[in-house]
């Protein structure tokens, strides 16, 4: 994941390296996404990885809900 | 008294974000062995058994640590200052994940890769403050772990 000046420098960047455009969040989107992912203490005995449902529950949160962030592969749900 | 793999492998998580978050890079298998005071190989296979489920990412021919998400053990574009230490996020979520992880204010300092101007966040009193700048996502999330280190 990596951090832009400008939409157009995605768009450039992405044709330059004959990347697909993927999905862009605001540095605020990034910060609740940080925050929400690694706040929890990873030295903590309860910690675990964040189920699919989970993930999928954070991503609406964020306003994440195009098929980029689909977490189920085709056919399952 | 036997210890059960699930708890050994508890151990070495918590020792290896214990030594992490105090100095910014994950610990070596033989710091984290000399720290657990526990046989070399085994904890080895215990960073193994965090890295198949996605704890650690490890690097392939030594097995020692490459991620401790979200700190990297090697440099990256995207440095995080904070007071105490400058360290390196994998990328740039994960530089915010640094900061959010250590809930601690600092700076984040990276560039755009598309034409390389400096660019910077800040995290202050627990807010973000950045006067421009987006974060793109190249992989889609379904496949981010197909190959972790590329996404």
């Amino acid at each position: 994941m990596l951090f832009f000046q400008l939409e157009e420098h995605i768009d450039r960047w992405c044709r330059t390296w004959k990347v697909a455009r993927g999905g862009t969040l605001t540095v605020e989107q990034g910060w609740r996404l940080a925050q929400a992912w690694y706040g929890p203490d990873r030295r903590d005995a309860a910690w675990r990885r964040k189920n699919v449902t989970e993930v999928e529950a954070l991503f609406e949160d964020l306003g994440l809900t195009s098929g980029f962030w689909n977490l189920r592969p085709p056919g399952r749900s | 008294m036997n210890q059960s793999t699930e708890e050994f492998d508890y151990q070495v998580r918590k020792a290896v974000y214990e030594v992490t978050l105090q100095r910014g890079y994950p610990p070596t298998l033989v710091e984290a062995s000399s720290q657990l005071q526990a046989d070399l190989q085994k904890v080895g296979a215990a960073f193994q058994r965090l890295a198949a489920g996605r704890v650690l990412v490890l690097q392939p021919e030594s097995g020692e640590i490459l991620m401790a998400n979200p700190f990297s053990a090697v440099p990256t574009p995207f440095l995080v200052e904070l007071d105490a230490y400058s360290c390196y996020g994998n990328c740039i979520w994960d530089a915010l994940g640094v900061l959010a992880m250590l809930k601690k204010d600092g700076r984040i300092a990276t560039s755009c890769p598309d034409c390389g101007t400096a660019m910077q966040v800040r995290v202050a009193n627990g807010s973000v403050q950045a006067t421009q700048g987006l974060i793109h996502f190249a992989i889609p999330a379904l496949h981010w772990w197909d190959d972790i280190v590329f996404t």
